[in-house]
């Protein structure tokens, strides 16, 4: 406990007379931090958007005009039976063309000019998300697509594999982006910490000489590295919020518009602790290569 | 206390600092190391303090043979010795007090003994007024002074000096040997390498001469 008292206090005295090589040091684990932190926002928020996306999944019987009222039974006796639903709805034609026109009031012209309601009805099932993941869904329109009265099922799931395979893409590069930032970052702690330790090799070698443990003759620049990555993540922990509040105040609306109602939200506690950790394991990471020339 | 036994250390291009050295101190001795420069008087005493291992032969410390310690266990052995150098060696953006506590502080003894012990020292050299000031704002002899301090402070058995007066005038000098030989008086066995002839005749103790890495005389 003392060497770590020590190591920290000698550390911090080590930042502050670093001056601007310690500035710099603290410049790149910022920006290697906001990199990682970046990619976390956007992965985490993508993630939790496809969760809800996913568990809101449904899909749509689309009835032919024709279609009679026992067929219509029988389809909605099919969906019951199945066990996948968690609720379903009947929408008529003409409930249908009213929804229509309350989406898309803009388009009330185009409405008005309809001879016929060309909106087909439908029975809306809301699944139950096990049921998706089974697979037993997918067996249920396969089996309603050749049911007698049904003109059309729309389930598209494929665009959520979309979205989750672009998101992996979106994980993979930004990982390795930021696996370089923060290697850059080490070895530029490791270099700014080496300029401390060269400019007190005259301390350590009379620490050296007096019996001090190594951990008190190298922990002072572990924890140089270290503070010097807990201010850069601190630092890019705040630009970040900085940054997506902007984006929240500039383009919140439309993002929330085309993510159909949902908006971003900033990263949760466990994920801003999990950076600010980052930071410090970078900066003592380069603050350990360093040491290991003292003593 | 000190043993070495047919001690050598070769360096490059078959260079002998010391060959084939045989010594013995004992405790509570003050010895004097001498002879021309590159006589081996430095190089015996790198070897005490264990900055340096040599090419053959045994040193024998404590009833300890050195060639048998490990990293840790030279870094323990080394707090039982205190060291003065001619150049001080002491860290310049330290104050006094510091330069004399940290030594207690990075071996462990708790922050008010550090304190204390410190304090006791530099009012044993005389310079506990300065405590608060910075070394480059003393002169040399204060300065050596300070260099004692701290190799007494955690009251170590064996005192090794490397041409401590070095640097000094003749009266400073041999206000520094008196300062060593009180630390003598009190049991630490104390060791000086100088080539001052002069402060040997006026101290009066055992010199070993050496010359080309041999003992020539011992007197």
């Amino acid at each position: 406990m003392r060497a770590l008292g020590y190591s920290f206090r000698l550390g911090w005295s080590g930042i502050r007379q670093s001056g601007g090589s310690g500035a710099f040091a603290v410049l790149a684990i910022t920006l290697a931090m906001i990199v990682l932190g970046t990619l976390l926002l956007l992965t985490w928020n993508g993630e939790r958007l496809l969760a809800r996306w996913s568990s809101a999944a449904e899909f749509s019987v689309y009835l032919r005009d024709d279609a009679t009222s026992e067929e219509r039974g029988a389809i909605e006796t099919m969906i019951d039976q199945s066990g996948v639903g968690l609720s379903r709805e009947y929408v008529s034609k003409a409930d249908a063309l009213a929804h229509f026109r309350r989406e898309f009031a803009e388009l009330a012209t185009l409405a008005a000019s309809f001879d016929d309601n060309p909106f087909p009805a439908s029975v809306e099932v809301r699944l139950k998300p096990e049921a998706e993941a089974d697979g037993r869904a997918a067996g249920l329109v396969r089996r309603l697509a050749s049911a007698a009265g049904v003109a059309d099922v729309g389930y598209d799931r494929e665009w959520l594999g979309r979205v989750a395979a672009t998101l992996q893409t979106v994980r993979a590069a930004g990982l390795a982006l930021a696996a370089l930032m923060a290697l850059a970052a080490v070895v530029t702690v490791a270099t700014v910490v080496r300029l401390n330790l060269h400019a007190r090799r005259n301390e350590i070698e009379i620490m050296e000489l007096v019996g001090a443990p190594l951990a008190f003759i190298r922990g002072p620049f572990v924890a140089e590295g270290f503070l010097q990555g807990g201010i850069g993540a601190l630092v890019a922990l705040v630009l970040l919020w900085m940054g997506f509040a902007l984006v929240g105040e500039w383009w919140g609306t439309s993002i929330r518009a085309m993510l159909g109602g949902d908006g971003i939200e900033f990263l949760p506690v466990r994920l801003l602790v999990f950076l600010l950790a980052g930071g410090m394991l970078v900066g003592g990471a380069g603050g350990f290569a360093a040491a290991r020339h003292a003593g | 206390m000190i043993e070495a036994h047919h001690l050598s250390k070769m360096y490059s291009r078959g260079l002998y600092a010391l060959h084939d050295l045989s010594l013995s101190v004992k405790k509570g001795e003050f010895v004097f190391l001498t002879g021309p420069s590159g006589a081996g008087k430095s190089t015996f005493l790198r070897l005490l303090l264990m900055q340096e291992r040599p090419t053959s032969g045994e040193l024998i410390v404590n009833g300890q043979n050195l060639a048998t310690l490990r990293r840790r266990e030279v870094q323990e052995y080394r707090r039982n010795i205190g060291f003065i150098f001619q150049d001080f060696k002491l860290i310049h953006s330290r104050t006094l007090l510091e330069n004399v506590s940290f030594v207690a502080e990075v071996i462990g003894v708790p922050a008010p003994q550090q304190r204390r012990r410190a304090f006791q020292v530099l009012k044993w050299v005389g310079l506990q007024h300065r405590m608060n000031a910075y070394p480059a704002t003393l002169s040399g002899g204060e300065q050596q002074r300070i260099a004692i301090a701290r190799a007494l402070v955690n009251n170590p058995s064996m005192v090794l000096a490397d041409e401590p007066t070095g640097n000094l005038d003749p009266d400073l000098s041999l206000e520094i040997m008196n300062l060593l030989r009180e630390v003598n008086a009190a049991g630490t066995t104390v060791v000086v390498a100088t080539h001052d002839r002069e402060l040997i005749r006026l101290v009066g103790r055992r010199t070993v001469t050496l010359d080309q890495g041999k003992v020539v005389e011992v007197a």
